[in-house]
């Protein structure tokens, strides 16, 4: 599932091209979770608004 | 007035739109820094004192090149050993041997290798990639090119062939006569041994499965 990291320079980029779950978790954390956030924040802000 | 759904919400949009764009431009300028740092040529002393840079600098020239399998990567790297003779010296300094590269570089882009070749990822597939050519087991010791050519090295074989490839049929396509000249055919090979000095991650994807081409030495 998680591939060992070889690259021959230790880099951020490096580890996220070391196969697809890695890719997939990064981008759901940094796109899917604050969007959850905001998607609530919003929603909030509705319900005041009413 | 009815509840109003976050997902038909302008504001919601809005932002999320705002955080990805801005997240990504962030993650963009620290890749172009971090592959700068990366790509950046090594020099003479990084040679001599045996420092691995991905690219290493132009006197890389001096000094043999062999492909080997790396376990623990899972394909073949360049590997820099002893001197090794280049068109009979193996003492090119900084100066000469950058001025030969860049010889090379200018020829391969004013005869437009890239219409039929691979250079670094970048070319055609119509005649065989180059990235690793120089490592090509036909042009060793054990290849048809150097008798077919009749010299007896490498660098030679491939300056012999590139000035008049014409005459020198293989069972591949052949290649035209473009003119090149003696010092530009020098230059061109240098340009090609740089090239396959460079850890290009094991790109082209099993070149090194070629008959004798991993540790072939």
């Amino acid at each position: 599932m998680f591939e060992p990291f070889t690259d021959v320079v230790p880099s951020f980029f490096g580890w996220l091209n070391q196969g697809p779950l890695t890719l997939t978790i990064f981008l759901h954390t940094v796109i899917v979770l604050p969007m959850i956030w905001i998607y609530f924040q919003e929603k909030k802000r509705l319900e005041n608004e009413n | 007035m009815a509840n109003k759904s976050v997902w038909s919400d302008n504001r919601f949009w809005q932002r999320s739109a705002t955080w990805v764009t801005g997240f990504a431009s962030i993650l963009l300028i620290w890749l172009t820094f971090d592959t700068s740092a990366q790509i950046a040529m090594g020099n003479d002393e990084d040679l001599k004192n045996g420092v691995t840079k991905r690219v290493p600098g132009p006197t890389v020239i001096n000094y043999k090149i062999t492909y080997e399998m790396d376990a623990k990567r899972g394909h073949e790297v360049p590997v820099i050993g002893g001197k090794e003779k280049f068109f009979g010296r193996d003492d090119w300094s900084e100066e000469e041997a950058r001025a030969l590269l860049h010889l090379g570089k200018l020829g391969s882009q004013a005869k437009n290798c890239m219409d039929c070749h691979t250079l670094l990822g970048n070319g055609a597939y119509y005649a065989p990639d180059l990235t690793k050519a120089w490592l090509d087991p036909a042009w060793g010791p054990d290849g048809a090119m150097q008798a077919l050519t009749g010299k007896n090295t490498k660098e030679e074989a491939m300056a012999e062939f590139l000035q008049h490839p014409d005459q020198f049929p293989t069972h591949a396509r052949m290649m035209p006569d473009l003119g090149i000249t003696a010092e530009e055919a020098k230059g061109l090979v240098a340009f090609l041994k740089h090239m396959s000095s460079i850890d290009t991650n094991g790109f082209p994807r099993n070149f090194g499965r070629m008959q004798g081409a991993i540790n072939g030495k």
